[in-house]
């Protein structure tokens, strides 16, 4: 059965390759080995969205049961994102689980994925501490997912507040990623992220 | 002037040739790719269609409603469908040697209905229960007397007999029979 998959993403490569979203550069795709098992995704981030301007890298393991069953898809770049982990970059997405159907491609579901950085879902969420701030804060949310998209996936929106606020914990001796997940999760208030970390 | 002209024509002649050819190709492509499976996209084999329209090769459905057993939708529009209720589709061309490796089943024969035949009239329909007649009396001044043929008309079937109902129907009509001989009798009379 193997054979129907690396056959299938053979043609959907090709597909991709000639789409105008590739065109766009919407979407890349990029083939890491000969046997189609595994592929890089890129998706750019959609415009009038705090991940605008960014470029989100994707891993992208194609199963042996392909297409009846999903390919795993996950994030590579870091993203602050309600169905997104901001940890292992695991996408709680429908249809790469239980609504996946067989007609569905590599760049349909590169596409969902770029729908799904523009129309967050909170109350199915992946990352409950993103979930809750974008519930109760989306203000704040909005200015930590484009501080995570200038710093991780080449953003344009440099937030020197935020900036400031990392690098005195890091001159506390903390590792700056650690740092920035601390202030995210605590809403930028330095003293509860400090609290957080030191206790 | 002219000459030059002339080769010019010429050269677009060629050039609009040269793009031509790629064109018809590409033509050709899309309307292969018209009757690619969805599943595999290749050329459909054994090819079988949904309710929904949906093409597939045989084999590729089969598993994908073998994967999903309790999930049984199209692959590309979510409609519900079954293994029963498919189209299969016999091109001219079709081979019909069969693979006994091939551990799927065959996909399902197509159903033909043959012609009907000019004669439809299946009759008043007097033995199929679809014959009735209804005695009333109206309470109204106006409404003395209304009675109702209903031919061909749809009503709930009667109970069947021996059951509790079907004397109780009986009794009724027995009733009501009676009831209307009285009735006439009165009117003749007066």
């Amino acid at each position: 059965m193997a054979n129907i998959a690396a056959q299938r993403i053979k043609r959907e490569f090709k597909e991709v390759i000639k789409s105008e979203e590739v065109a766009k550069c919407a979407i890349k795709l990029e083939l890491l080995n000969d046997s189609y098992t595994e592929l890089k995704g890129e998706i750019a981030g959609p415009p009038d969205t705090p991940y605008e301007g960014g470029n989100f890298v994707l891993e992208i393991r194609v199963p042996e049961t392909y297409p009846f069953n999903p390919p795993k898809v996950r994030f590579i770049t870091k993203i602050w994102h309600p169905n997104i982990s901001s940890v292992t970059g695991a996408i709680c997405l429908d249809i790469l689980k239980d609504q996946w159907a067989a007609a569905m491609t590599l760049r349909t579901v590169l596409l969902s994925l770029q729908a799904l950085l523009s129309a967050a879902e909170p109350d199915d969420p992946q990352d409950a501490v993103v979930a809750r701030q974008y519930k109760e804060n989306l203000e704040m949310f909005k200015l930590t997912a484009k501080h995570w998209t200038n710093v991780y996936a080449g953003g344009p929106f440099v937030n020197s507040d935020c900036d400031d606020k990392i690098k005195r914990l890091i001159d506390m001796g903390i590792e700056e990623h650690q740092a920035r997940v601390a202030l995210s999760s605590y809403n930028w208030v330095l003293e509860r992220a400090t609290e957080q970390l030191f206790s | 002037m002219a000459s030059s002209s002339s080769t010019e024509h010429t050269v677009k002649d060629n050039a609009g040739d040269g793009a031509q050819n790629p064109e018809t190709k590409e033509e050709d492509k899309k309307d292969d790719s018209m009757f690619e499976c969805n599943i595999c996209l290749d050329t459909a084999r054994d090819a079988v269609v949904s309710m929904c329209g949906h093409l597939f090769c045989w084999p590729c459905l089969h598993q994908w409603l073998e994967t999903r057993p309790n999930r049984q939708v199209c692959p590309v529009c979510k409609a519900a469908i079954s293994k029963e209720k498919v189209v299969p589709l016999y091109g001219r061309g079709s081979s019909k040697q069969e693979d006994p490796r091939e551990k799927v089943p065959p996909r399902p024969a197509g159903q033909r209905t043959e012609q009907e035949p000019g004669n439809s009239f299946s009759g008043f329909g007097f033995g199929d229960n679809t014959f009735h007649m209804s005695f009333g009396i109206g309470a109204f001044p106006f409404g003395f007397f209304t009675s109702t043929f209903n031919i061909g008309d749809q009503r709930p079937h009667a109970a069947p007999q021996g059951t509790q109902q079907h004397m109780e129907e009986q009794f009724l009509s027995k009733i009501f029979l009676w009831l209307a001989i009285v009735f006439l009798t009165w009117l003749l009379m007066a």
